[in-house]
């Protein structure tokens, strides 16, 4: 499965936004997660969200604990899949 | 107060039965961890976890077979067995003056697991008649107190990952008190279940590819299992029975966070160890060797390095702190137990077990825990944390006795 990054962006927003718990609509990529109250239980269930979707698992750690914003967020967890998508 | 020691030990684990097997490979940092696959998982993420082999485990099946018992107990059992024989426990020694403390995180995870999946796969209520009995997680305490005769009060504390740990400190402070002469004290854990090993698979916790404490590409735990059980008993009582005295067990601390259930707190957990030096009249220079609960998740590595600071002074680089978890996995309610053995192999070899896996520094953290190879000690107190889920710390300090 290979996809342009502008639609798996737009994707993993809708992603974060469901399993969040936010609307969709107060996502932005520079705004911290913190301020969207979105939680490392949150965390749990986005990646499990996208490990169903994208087939890729990312444990909480390392790289995720330096997430800070939406945008770190989709950084890395694009990374992750373009990885997986390679190997 | 009266003196407590520990007079026998006996383990069993993915580096195979008994203590001396342990502590030689957390020694020569041989990994127990092997690939694992759970048919039931039609897509596994996560492949490995420190467990015994499928020969080894069909042999403690076999050997250990009652229709009433699964793998949970038989641990604790074999290592019981070790531990008493070591001590030179004989029938006059158990009775009212022999309690058991054995934890367990999960109980009997393997029938609790054949059942979900005879009923959810199978739509069966054919289920297994000795359920109850086999799952209740004071199983394996009440075998071991029925094998020996053990009549004094028994005990099981399931506090997670601290549950062997606090176990042991109970076990401590009972003998110590003199509300029981001796007993045995550790914990047991059969979490390689598909569906124990599925949910830890959900938390993300579990690394996809090596467990690494304190390394800087560290991404998470590998799972294990087993069992440590210890004679804990008064230095006196030993003496008389001309047991060899493995060592004593001099200072015990433990304490709760009150806060989050996953996320863990410094400050109490160096409150923990604090508690445990007091206890053993000990100052932190005194400790020569930490093996630490390092676990290899950012989470528990970057606490447990901020509490010791916190403990032992911003300079860490004179003391040998190390995970043996890379080499026995982490055994949830039996971890404290296989640690300890590992501890005392530290004490009496006068070297520091490596943790092994280690690539690189991680400036979070800024510390070398004896990365890779055993490290020479010279010391007579080592110390061992456990911190849980739930926010439960444990310190156990053990002393050489003389």
């Amino acid at each position: 499965m290979s996809m342009d990054k502008e639609t798996l962006t737009k994707e993993l927003i809708a992603l974060v936004a469901d399993e969040g718990m936010v609307d969709v609509s107060d996502i932005a990529p520079e705004k911290r997660l913190e301020d969207l109250d979105i939680q490392s239980a949150d965390f749990v269930m986005i990646l499990m969200a996208i490990e169903e979707k994208y087939d890729v698992y990312i444990s909480v750690d390392n790289e995720l604990s330096e997430v800070e914003t939406v945008q770190d967020l989709l950084d890395l967890v694009i990374t992750k899949i373009e990885e997986a998508q390679a190997a | 107060m009266r003196r407590v020691v520990i007079s026998g030990m006996g383990a069993v684990s993915a580096c195979g039965n008994g203590a001396q097997a342990l502590i030689s490979a957390t020694q020569a940092g041989v990994s127990g961890v092997r690939p694992v696959r759970f048919p039931e998982i039609d897509v596994q993420r996560v492949g490995t976890a420190a467990a015994m082999s499928p020969e080894a485990k069909a042999a403690i099946d076999e050997e250990m077979a009652h229709r009433m018992r699964e793998p949970v107990a038989n641990y604790a059992l074999l290592a019981a067995r070790e531990a008493v024989k070591q001590a030179g426990l004989e029938t006059a020694d158990f009775g009212d003056a022999c309690g058991v403390s054995i934890g367990s995180g999960f109980g009997g995870a393997q029938t609790l697991n054949k059942n979900y999946l005879k009923f959810g796969a199978e739509g069966s209520m054919r289920l297994d008649p000795m359920s109850v009995p086999k799952i209740m997680n004071n199983a394996a305490a009440s075998w071991v107190s029925m094998e020996f005769g053990a009549r004094g009060p028994a005990y099981c504390m399931a506090t997670a990952c601290s549950s062997a740990s606090q176990s042991i400190g109970l076990a401590y402070q009972m003998v110590k008190v003199g509300a029981m002469e001796r007993c045995l004290a550790g914990g047991s854990e059969a979490p390689l279940e598909s569906g124990v090993f599925r949910v830890w698979e959900l938390l993300r916790v579990m690394s996809a590819t090596k467990n690494r404490p304190f390394s800087k590409d560290r991404n998470g735990m590998t799972l294990g299992e087993g069992a440590g059980v210890f004679v804990v008993e008064t230095a006196e009582s030993a003496i008389a029975r001309g047991a060899e005295i493995l060592c004593e067990i001099s200072g015990y601390g433990t304490n709760s966070d009150a806060g989050d259930l996953l996320r863990p707190d410094a400050e109490r957990a160096s409150a923990c160890m604090n508690v445990a030096l007091q206890d053993a009249g000990l100052s932190a220079s005194d400790i020569g060797y930490v093996n630490a609960h390092g676990t290899g998740t950012v989470a528990n590595d970057v606490n447990e390095v901020d509490a010791l600071r916190r403990v032992f002074g911003d300079d860490l680089s004179e003391l040998a702190i190390s995970s043996t978890k890379p080499v026995h996995g982490h055994a949830l309610g039996a971890a404290g137990a296989l640690e300890l053995v590992s501890a005392i192999g530290a004490l009496h070899e006068q070297s520091a077990p490596p943790t092994i896996n280690f690539t690189e520094i991680d400036s979070k953290i800024g510390i070398d825990p004896v990365s890779n190879t055993a490290r020479a000690i010279s010391t007579d107190a080592v110390m061992s944390n456990s911190l849980a889920f739930g926010g439960i710390n444990v310190t156990l300090i053990l002393r050489a006795y003389g």
